[in-house]
């Protein structure tokens, strides 16, 4: 009979959430009793398309931990306090961002190494300010950073900041570049930066269209008819992702465009030449590069395996978190805390930029943004000609 | 001219890929009443598997595309005769299945395989050029494949004593049952057929295009986009359906761009929908 | 033809119950967390409430997410000039996409079971398209960042505690509006449910109530909506993506889709593991995978309706 059922389901479901938070109250404050440790957190999509950017923003900051720890820890209060980094997957959306910075709050972290995603950064920047917590994010959306987000630091410059003085490099190494086209997907991550590389050409003399498709298109044919129809001296890629870029490159040579191509985004290069099929495909192409590569910042992932004892999550973006981690942790030792994180924001920004492995930076952002709090660090222009790689060209900060 | 031309060529080039994988669909629906949420993930087991001959075994990629084909067969077999089989006569409850299977592959292949792009190149590459139109090589393969695999469907369909048991499963399971017809064999053939189809796809396409963990999701939506426009159940309207929508999406991203092409394309559907709700040649879908 | 009925049953009642009891919670204690875990979950629960009113008629609806997004974006676009208010918001929020539901039902409904599925699908996909194209409304790609926060009869709901109680009130307020409609209609839904055509034929004018639970359904996802950008702040695509439709399905069958309470305890149940798993969270989904194959398999009735079950057995 119907009455008999509900007793039961109501007993379960009335304490189903009042019992489900005792646990996890109970969870908190026995972490917070335990001996002398700093926590500092720190997110990124470690799960999907985008995880190997979180898994990297994970291991600076376990990297940076791990140097500090091995000279002892961190002084706070007379006693050296080891650093823990708790991570948090925030899955590339808004909402999960927001939830990190909550689920991290509850633990009574205020220090965020992360996130990586623009939609990320979106989501992170009110709640964190509400719950007083300072982050680094590594978007390259437009407002990356805000001046009402005081606690709020960017941890390399997006486009805004470089791609003039790409543009003007690569037009060195293929001067008939007179129009470009720019395709990028339709979504934050894709517009913010292809717009802006847009004005970055235009200003430079080459006329510049943007063509923004569905985030999920695989076959890219139909796009490159339809770029190919305005006959455009090169093709830029923008932020798209490796595996959709690399596609567009194949089909790109397929149809017969023999032109140069360009990658003012992130990232990549290695994935979009295994898909594409080799540099003899490629053959032409322009790239950012976001960490001017030497023999020091190489030596990075060997510091990551003898400190941290794991293989170094693959890639350039393990180099380009690093410097942003390692300041923090200095921050945090002159301020004598890490619950405050007015205090660690306001060392941080009397912090020089010079790092050990990445070089002398400087702080950026008044510009572009309207707040100082952006680093940056030499960055790097390849050029691959004539299906060579001629390598990378550092290029300072300040270019 | 010459856009218009090559927005064809792409077109029929997409439609055959598509029909290969919407009949699979229809065939599911028509004979088992199943909507298969999985047949994204099929297209890139399919993908996977033959990845994984030709880089891991060593094989040639022509048996590739076999061992893909006879992958994702066998799991379509083995998913229909110990899941689907119990709740057969339950829509709901069958769609919930695939779409559980759906995501336990999809998180599979995430954590064997990785995030990122695989290497895994198609062996003919290249393109034909008639002046300024262009014909890639390996569509021209992948379209006489598809077209080959589409009349082999046909013949056994229409020719041999499975396809008329499939068939007449399909139009009345009781009296088809009565006749003597064994659903215990064909059910889970006929749900093999589909998944190996949506397997053979998926090692065909996934070399020419790109192989990533995320490849199977625009495959659910097109198929279901093309098997909504053609009728649910309907052979000739899924095959059919499959070269409108893939000329439709070729003419409008060549002239529209991205995002405004897939929107006229759905709306386009939708519009034929109010005034056919059953789709181009489908029949009014059995009863509640 | 229907028997008369109770205005609400047993199952409603504790349902009922325990959203109350969920305001409780912001006021027993103060851990961040908890707060989180609770908010997210009393999100869900709208949203899940949307899927399972549309399911009491066997139509299963991937369209939530759509719905959610008119509510949603609706606030925020108020929010750009400066209108905040709790009751007035909330009425739009329920009545806009309800109106839209009404054109759109009228095209959807015709389409018998599994057609209606797939078209639903379809229209989710639909709605992100839109809200990528109509970057002077919507903000496009990068949404409404930055919405203010509710005005409660004058007072401004901002910190963690008051926009917990808010989303309690949402969470609330739906539940009473789906426990009224489906209980209402009960016996219509049911008979829909059985056999369509049969009950046609027996005289039930069947487009009727599935339009009216078409509407209502569309109401209580903007709520979802509403209490999703006010937890945010935000208002952005990548919230509203056809994706989180199969989580909200995935928790109304893993509650159990027969009573009221199976939204409410999939959810609950759902968005703590999640929680839990989120430094895992690329295994979240093959878990659900799983939860789904094993619920549908071995636990028809979900959890609400195995505990029910089992319930019955032990009292004979």
């Amino acid at each position: 009979m119907k009455h008999s059922r509900t007793p039961l389901a109501a007993v379960l479901t009335l304490f189903t959430p009042l019992a489900l938070s005792i646990p996890l109250d109970l969870a908190a404050t026995a972490a917070q009793a335990q001996s002398c440790e700093v926590k500092v957190g720190a997110m990124g999509p470690m799960s999907g398309g985008a995880a190997q950017w979180g898994l990297a923003m994970a291991g600076a900051a376990e990297l940076a931990a791990a140097e500090v720890n091995a000279e002892g820890g961190i002084a706070i209060g007379g006693k050296k306090c080891k650093v823990v980094i708790v991570p948090y997957d925030s899955k590339y959306t808004a909402d999960g961002a927001a939830a990190g910075s909550n689920a991290l709050a509850s633990q009574g972290i205020k220090v965020i190494i992360g996130p990586v995603g623009s939609p990320e950064a979106t989501g992170i920047k009110p709640v964190a300010a509400r719950n007083e917590q300072l982050a680094w994010n590594a978007a390259y959306a437009k407002n990356a950073l805000e001046p009402k987000f005081p606690l709020m630091f960017h941890i390399a410059p997006g486009p805004g900041t470089w791609s003039d003085a790409m543009v003007k490099h690569a037009l060195q190494s293929f001067p008939a570049i007179k129009s470009v086209a720019l395709v990028a997907p339709n979504d934050q991550g894709g517009t913010d930066i292809a717009s802006v590389d847009a004005v970055a050409y235009r200003n430079n003399g080459v006329t510049a269209t943007e063509e923004y498709y569905q985030r999920g298109t695989t076959n890219f044919a139909p796009i490159i008819t339809r770029l190919l129809a305005n006959n455009p001296d090169a093709v830029d890629t923008a932020s798209s992702p490796p595996g959709d870029a690399g596609v567009i490159v194949k089909q790109l040579r397929l149809a017969g465009f023999k032109g140069p191509i360009g990658r003012m985004g992130g990232p990549g290069t290695e994935e979009i030449l295994r898909v594409c099929g080799g540099i003899d495909v490629l053959r032409d192409f322009y790239w950012f590069e976001t960490v001017a590569e030497t023999e020091k910042v190489r030596d990075i992932d060997n510091l990551y395996r003898k400190l941290v004892g794991k293989e170094p999550p693959g890639g350039t973006a393990l180099w380009g978190n690093l410097p942003a981690a390692r300041l923090t942790m200095k921050a945090i030792a002159n301020a004598g805390t890490a619950e405050d994180a007015s205090k660690v924001a306001a060392e941080l920004r009397k912090l020089a930029v010079d790092d050990p492995n990445m070089g002398k930076g400087v702080w950026s952002g008044q510009k572009q943004y309207g707040i100082n709090q952006e680093l940056f660090f030499a960055f790097g222009v390849g050029i691959i000609k004539d299906g060579k790689n001629l390598g990378v060209t550092r290029m300072e900060p300040g270019t | 001219m010459q856009q218009f031309l090559q927005a064809a060529v792409i077109g029929v080039s997409l439609g055959a890929q598509y029909a290969l994988l919407a009949l699979g669909f229809t065939l599911i629906f028509g004979i088992l009443g199943v909507v298969n949420f999985a047949h994204g993930g099929f297209y890139m087991l399919g993908g996977y598997v033959a990845y994984s001959c030709v880089s891991l075994l060593g094989l040639p990629y022509p048996l590739a595309v076999i061992g893909a084909v006879a992958a994702t067969a066998a799991l379509g077999w083995v998913f229909e005769l110990y899941f689907l089989e119990r709740l057969i006569d339950d829509h709901l409850a069958t769609l919930m299945l695939t779409l559980g299977l759906y995501l336990v592959i999809s998180t599979g292949s995430l954590t064997v395989f990785g995030p990122l792009a695989m290497e895994f190149h198609f062996p003919v590459t290249g393109a034909f050029h008639f002046g300024s139109i262009y014909v890639p090589k390996e569509n021209l393969v992948v379209l006489v494949i598809c077209l080959t695999a589409l009349a082999a469907l046909w013949a056994v369909l229409f020719r041999t004593d499975l396809g008329r048991g499939l068939r007449a499963l399909a139009d009345d399971r009781a009296v088809a049952m009565a006749q003597g017809m064994r659903p215990k064999l064909l059910f889970p053939a006929a749900f093999a057929l589909a998944t190996g189809l949506a397997g053979l796809t998926g090692a065909l396409v996934t070399p020419i295009l790109a192989l990533s963990p995320g490849v199977g999701d625009p495959v659910l939506a097109t198929s279901f986009l093309t098997v909504i426009l053609g009728g649910l159940g309907s052979l000739g309207g899924a095959a059919l359906a499959a070269f409108i929508v893939g000329m439709v999406e070729a003419y409008t991203s060549v002239y529209f761009g991205g995002s405004i092409g897939a929107l006229v394309l759905f709306v386009l559907v939708l519009l034929l929908l109010v005034f056919r709700p059953t789709g181009l040649l489908g029949r009014e879908v059995r009863g509640a | 033809m229907f028997r008369k009925e109770p205005v609400l049953g047993g199952a409603e009642i504790a349902a009922l119950v325990t959203m109350a009891a969920a305001f409780a919670i912001p006021m027993i204690t103060k851990n961040v967390l908890v707060y989180s875990v609770l908010n997210q979950a009393l999100v869900g629960i709208v949203a899940a409430q949307s899927v399972w009113i549309m399911l009491r008629m066997n139509l299963l609806s991937f369209a939530t997410p759509a719905f959610m997004a008119i509510g949603g974006y609706t606030v925020a676009i108020a929010g750009r000039y400066e209108i905040t208010d709790a009751f007035l918001m909330t009425a739009l929020a329920f009545l806009l996409p309800a109106l839209a539901a009404v054109p759109l039902g009228a095209l959807v409904l015709r389409l018998r079971g599994t057609y209606f599925v797939l078209v639903t699908f379809v229209l989710s996909q639909i709605m992100q398209l839109l809200l990528f194209e109509s970057e002077s409304l919507t903000g496009g790609s990068n949404g409404i960042a930055g919405v203010p926060a509710v005005t409660l009869l004058g007072t401004e709901m901002m910190s963690n505690r008051q926009v917990l109680l808010f989303a309690c009130g949402i969470a609330f307020l739906a539940t009473v509006i789906t426990a009224l409609l489906t209980r209402y209609f009960r016996q219509h839904f049911a008979a829909i449910e059985e056999n369509e055509i049969l009950a046609e034929s027996l005289g039930l004018v069947v487009w009727r109530y599935k339009a009216v639970g078409f509407v209502i359904a569309a109401g209580i996802a903007g709520l979802a909506g509403y209490s999703l950008v006010n937890m945010l702040l935000t208002a952005h695509p990548s919230s509203f993506s056809s994706e989180s439709a199969v989580d909200f399905i995935a928790y109304t069958i893993i509650g159990g889709r027969g009573t009221i309470l199976g939204p409410i305890v999939g959810t609950a149940l759902l968005v703590y593991a999640t929680n839990l798993f989120g430094t895992h969270g690329q295994y979240a989904q093959g878990l659900y995978g799983i939860l789904i194959l094993a619920v549908i398999l071995a636990a028809r009735g979900g959890i609400a309706g195995t505990a029910a079950a089992a319930f019955r057995r032990v009292r004979g």
